[in-house]
């Protein structure tokens, strides 16, 4: 096992490194300056030569890449450049402020769409089947941002209990989770953001739990006796594995890819700063957040591999 | 599981591949049959159908100039003056658009698709046939990309191009590249360690025929079903490109770009501004059921 | 009753009265919700536009020469702020000399002095200086293009130079914000640990922030101008760049005033209660021309455009919020004078071309999606382009983002000879930044804003006369005689001034919208 582990980690490095070498040239190859967003509106070519030199962003571009990755690897991100904060408090804070979302949507999306897949998987074709699926199929297929605008004018505007925009009475500091005035905050952008994880999971579980029940072995399982209570714990267990995979990948759309919600919410996350550092050509801070978010993404699969492979030794991966 | 991704188990000797013809013939016979008599998949079919038909056909059926604008007409519900499906923030009629939207929300949709499963099932096909370093060279490749969420990934390489129809579908097709080799990957290297091929090689079959004859024909169609169901992917996130402004440019009709414009409307006539996202999500829905469907027909597990 | 339940009962009384008498002057929290994509900095001259300005620079800080936004029905003129007074030297047109205020103090205690006006100078201008701060010098750089130095004359005296006489420099110095030297010392000039702790001399005090989401301010007790000392006990500033995620927190009562609401949203914000306040201000909504290449060289063309633009039916568009655009400046300006006005004339416009030879006169506009003080773009330009082909004109539309339309614009004419108009608002708040930078030869692009290299010689003569000239009096009538020439030339494409609206709760008393760009938040209150 402590074996399998270590390859998994050594194997995980070289993608990182692949990640990282992405990040960075995926912001080279944009057109514009980016001093463009800091300068005002008035100031001419002329000031903007002036003030570029002063930021020193005159180096060729694989020297830049060693500095820049030789400073991350020590924890330093640089500086953004819209608001001269270092780049990793500013990760820090999204990150934390989009873990609170996923702190909701994790369990509550996981939750339901297992349980909701686990109870179609049992009754194939039935009618419970179908509400399930009809559910799931609507949650992959419906434009999650539209959706968060449409709750905004129903919940927020036209019968007004509850907040539009932005996270808590008092800005992300003072948020407090025992706080109902603050958790009220959370409603709606859990809610929208929740449906495609439910959609999906409870669709992969439907699809894996109704597969395993007409394998050999469950047929064994019945002719041998044992209820069926006792046989569904027994498929259960063996989609698992599959059904975490599918967690994994879900628990990185969370993290990174609340861009859409988090914009209509204006929930200030990682997709947020993400969205604002494109808009405001703030490279330094996109190139942080497309690395960062993209390592979390890579530890969860990396998490996820050993806790399948401790559910079920056999799918250790090569 | 080994045989995940499989169409039928290729038991058959070396004189059926001879004539590999009849064999897919009878598949699709029998896919076709199950289509036949499955009526959720047919009805959703020709929504989508009739949807890509009103878009390709728009010119010719929408009943106003899709950019003909009118002050005085602005954001007007249901039926005012002929407007079958009101007007937008600029009087534009909102049917008209909405017919011309689905070409670019579609086009968007459907090209990354087709070109990400081309080169994707491609680069797929060769590393699972050759397998060894190449395979390695081309899975590690793509598993760089997989560490990105995809929306992510989208969101980060049209952005980073500066926005705009072109950019959109290269970041989408990118994005979709990586999970179509992979699922060309499994099937291709399920195939190769089958006794056909070993029988095949044998008797002497080059590999280009091999690849031709017996792979691809097993590839094709865990690849055409994966692509379906990235189909209804793609428009959402292409749409949401548009909505966060790096997709299409205005004055373009584009469902995505609609939604975001008319957003700042929705106080007036808040149905009309609903409509490109009820658009969205209606195509979304039945492309994906009916690959839903196409799944369960052509029997593939992915 | 027993003694001790009457005291009690006292006390509670008392502490009752005590609440009543604190409410009854607490002046509630202003909650506001701007339209900035992010918070300002607050290092001294703030990012976000005029909005920055607006809401953090001058009121966190102050200027030596202030704007006088105490009025609603003319537009704002200089009053004196950290200088009580300021003249040219009489005996050199190239040196200015400002008194101080004293008794001033710092938000950190330290006194203000003229020390500290040659360090703030230093700090945005002088690279060598310790103070100097790059993102300063990049933000107050378009106000000090003719600053050449400044001396202290004795404690409560200064003298600035500048590099030519300049009798519009007293403006430029207007948007130069003074920061506490004493807090830089302390933070050892890490302006990042400044911007968390800001010091000024301003009417509020720094609060508290959260990056990116709210930022928060305490009235100045000690404010030297008595009568501006806030009224409200709390300034919260909150950035809400979408329109109708801004609406939507006004209704729901997240904050209760927005900025720039959306012409759409007014009747809903009405339905609501809230109040619409709009007053017109130094905003120009134009099209800079092509003087270069094309067919705006012609002054016929320039004209036949002007005739063109059907301005009611912009208004219309934008449900009444803006007022009509016939000048450079709006009417209300003291040097608008009488010029000539391009009313909307179709069979004019048509002859005018004619006349040209340009038949049909193809034309392409670079415009924008969205960005400061554009208003709305999109359905705005749509609606010239209607306009104008009524007219023979047959226009193309360049459609970009913000940055990319900025981008050309700064590259210049020359770069872009095929573009033949810029759709670039700009704010018109002071004589240069109004006339002088649109009609000027040295200010052509990429040096200055005179994008399309509008220049002659009978212009130049004139912007030379007006800033030698140092009689308040005399300069405007030169300045006048300017706006109508540039009228009479056609010199930019004429649509609409914003008239700034804002919308806020019933519950806001006491505001008076200033014809500015800056606006005084000190007088209001927010009922509880």
């Amino acid at each position: 096992m402590l074996s399998y582990i270590a390859r998994r980690i050594l194997y995980a490095i070289p993608i990182a490194f692949g990640v990282s070498v992405v990040c960075f040239s995926l912001v080279y190859i944009a057109p514009g300056d980016p001093l463009q967003t800091v300068m005002p509106p008035d100031a001419t070519a002329d000031m903007i030569a002036i003030v570029k030199q002063a930021y020193g962003f005159d180096k060729p571009l694989p020297v830049q890449f060693v500095i820049w990755l030789g400073k991350v690897l020590t924890g330093d991100f640089g500086m953004s450049i819209a608001t001269r904060r270092p780049v990793l408090d500013e990760l820090v804070l999204a990150l934390s402020n989009t873990g609170l979302l996923a702190l909701f949507a994790v369990p509550l999306s996981f939750s339901l769409g297992f349980i909701m897949g686990t109870i179609a998987g049992c009754f194939p074709g039935r009618w419970i089947d179908r509400v399930v699926t009809g559910t799931a199929v609507i949650g992959v297929s419906l434009p999650n941002y539209w959706l968060g605008i449409v709750l905004v004018i129903a919940f927020a505007v036209e019968w007004a209990i509850l907040p539009a925009t932005g996270m808590g009475p008092k800005g992300s500091s003072d948020f407090s989770l025992l706080s109902w005035g603050d958790l009220k905050f959370l409603i709606l952008p859990v809610i929208t953001l929740s449906m495609i994880p439910i959609g999906i999971i409870s669709r992969s579980t439907r699809a894996a739990i109704a597969e395993l029940r007409n394998q050999d072995f469950v047929q064994t399982l019945r002719a041998k006796g044992l209820s069926e209570w006792a046989v569904i714990r027994h498929v259960i267990k063996n989609a698992l594995p599959g059904v975490l995979a599918i967690m994994g990948l879900q628990f990185g759309y969370l993290l990174g890819g609340s861009i859409l919600v988090e914009t209509v919410f204006t929930w200030p996350g990682s997709g947020f700063l993400l969205s604002k550092s494109i808009i405001n050509r703030d490279v330094p801070v996109l190139q942080g957040a497309i690395l960062m978010l993209s390592l979390v993404f890579v530890l969860t699969n990396l998490i996820v591999d050993l806790l399948q492979s401790t559910i079920d030794p056999r799918i250790r991966r090569a | 599981m080994p045989d995940t991704a499989i169409l039928e188990s290729p038991t058959k000797t070396f004189e059926d591949q001879a004539a590999p013809a009849t064999r897919v013939r009878t598949y699709w016979q029998s896919v076709g049959y199950r289509l036949r008599y499955d009526k959720g998949t047919l009805f959703f079919g020709a929504i989508v159908l009739a949807i890509v038909l009103s878009a390709i056909f728009a010119p010719w059926i929408a009943p106003f100039d899709p950019y003909k604008e009118s002050i005085i007409g602005r954001l007007k519900p249901f039926g005012w003056r002929g407007h079958l499906l009101g007007t937008d923030e600029l009087g534009r009629d909102m049917l008209s658009r909405l017919l011309y939207g689905g070409r670019v929300s579609l086009v968007m949709g459907i090209v990354p698709v087709i070109i990400a499963g081309c080169i994707g099932g491609m680069l797929g096909v060769i590393g699972g046939f050759t397998g060894g370093r190449i395979n390695t060279a081309i899975m590690r490749t793509m598993d760089v990309f997989y560490a990105f969420p995809s929306v992510l990934l989208a969101v980060a390489i049209s952005g980073a191009m500066g926005g705009g129809m072109t950019n959109g579908m290269m970041a989408l097709t990118l994005v979709f590249i990586p999970p179509m080799c992979r699922v060309a990957e499994t099937a291709t290297t399920q195939v190769r360690s089958l006794d056909f091929i070993e029988a095949a090689r044998a008797s002497g079959a080059g590999t280009m025929t091999i690849i031709r004859h017996h792979v691809l024909g097993n590839v094709l169609a865990p690849v055409f079903i994966y692509a379906s169901s990235l189909v209804s992917v793609s428009i959402l996130l292409a749409s949401g490109l548009s909505f966060l402004g790096l997709g299409v440019r205005p004055p373009t009709a584009d469902w995505g770009l609609m939604l975001s414009t008319l957003r700042q409307s929705i106080y007036v006539v808040p149905i009309v501004c609903a409509l490109p996202g009820v658009a969205i999500f209606i195509t979304s829905i039945c492309f994906n059921l009916v690959s839903d469907g196409l799944r369960q027909a052509m029997d593939v597990r992915l | 009753m027993h003694p001790g339940l009457n005291k009690a009962a006292s006390l509670l009384f008392g502490a009752a009265l005590a609440l009543t008498a604190t409410q009854a002057v607490a002046g509630g929290t202003l909650v506001v919700g701007m339209t900035a994509g992010d918070l300002p900095i607050t290092t001294g001259n703030p990012d976000q536009g005029f909005e920055g300005y607006r809401f953090v620079g001058f009121n966190l800080y102050d200027s030596l020469i202030l704007w006088d936004l105490s009025k609603a029905d003319k537009a704002s003129e200089l009053r004196p702020g950290l200088a009580t007074e300021w003249a040219i030297d009489p005996n050199n047109t190239k040196r200015w000399i400002m008194k101080l205020r004293s008794g001033v103090k710092w938000h950190d205690g330290c006194p203000f002095t003229a020390e500290d006006v040659v360090w703030n100078m230093n700090r945005s201008t002088n690279e060598k200086a310790p103070e100097f701060d790059p993102g300063q010098f990049a933000q107050a750089r378009p106000y000090l293009n003719n600053y050449a130095g400044v001396e202290k004359i004795d404690d409560m005296t200064v003298a600035f130079t500048t590099k030519v006489p300049d009798s519009l420099f007293q403006y430029n110095i207007s948007y130069v914000l003074m920061v506490s030297p004493c807090r830089a010392k302390d933070v050892k000039y890490n302006w990042q640990d400044f911007a968390t702790k800001p010091s000024g001399t301003g009417p509020y005090r720094f609060d508290k922030a959260t990056p990116h989401q709210r930022m928060e301010f305490l009235p100045n007790a000690e404010y030297w101008d008595k009568a501006r000392v806030p009224k409200q006990d709390r300034l919260v500033l909150v950035p809400m760049p979408e329109g109708s995620t801004r609406t939507a927190a006004l209704i729901s009562g997240q904050v209760n005033w927005i900025e720039a609401p959306l012409p759409d949203t007014v009747a809903r914000l009405k339905a609501a209660g809230m109040t619409i306040v709009t007053n017109p201000y130094p905003h120009n909504w134009t099209y800079q021309l092509n003087f270069v290449k094309g067919p705006f060289t012609d002054k016929r063309v320039r004209q036949a455009a002007n005739y063109a633009i059907n301005r009611e039916d912009m208004k219309e568009l934008l449900g009444g919020l803006m007022l009509e655009g016939y000048s450079t400046v709006p009417p209300s300006t003291s040097y608008y004078g009488k010029p000539v006005l391009y009313k909307r004339d179709i069979a004019k416009a048509k002859a005018l071309l004619k006349d040209a030879g340009c038949v049909p006169c193809k034309v392409t506009f670079a415009i924008s999606t969205s960005g400061s003080g554009q208003m709305q773009p999109l359905p705005m330009n749509e609606l010239v382009k209607s306009n104008m082909e009524e007219a023979g004109f047959q226009v193309t539309l360049m459609t970009m983002d913000w940055n990319a339309l900025l981008d050309l614009v700064r590259a210049g004419v020359e770069k872009y000879a095929d573009v033949h108009a810029i759709n670039v608002s700009r704010q018109t708040q002071d004589p240069f930044n109004a006339l002088i930078r649109h009609v000027w030869t040295p200010a052509w692009s990429p040096k200055g804003a005179n994008w399309g290299h509008y220049g002659n010689e009978v212009m130049d003569k004139q912007v030379e006369a007006v800033m030698a000239e140092f009689d308040p009096a005399k300069r405007n009538v030169l300045l006048t005689q300017m706006n109508e020439m540039m009228n009479e030339d056609a010199a930019l494409l004429f649509v609409a001034h914003d008239i700034n609206p804002r919308a806020m709760s019933p519950k806001v008393k006491g505001f008076v919208q200033a014809q500015n760009w800056f606006q005084d938040l000190t007088p209001v209150s927010v009922d509880p």
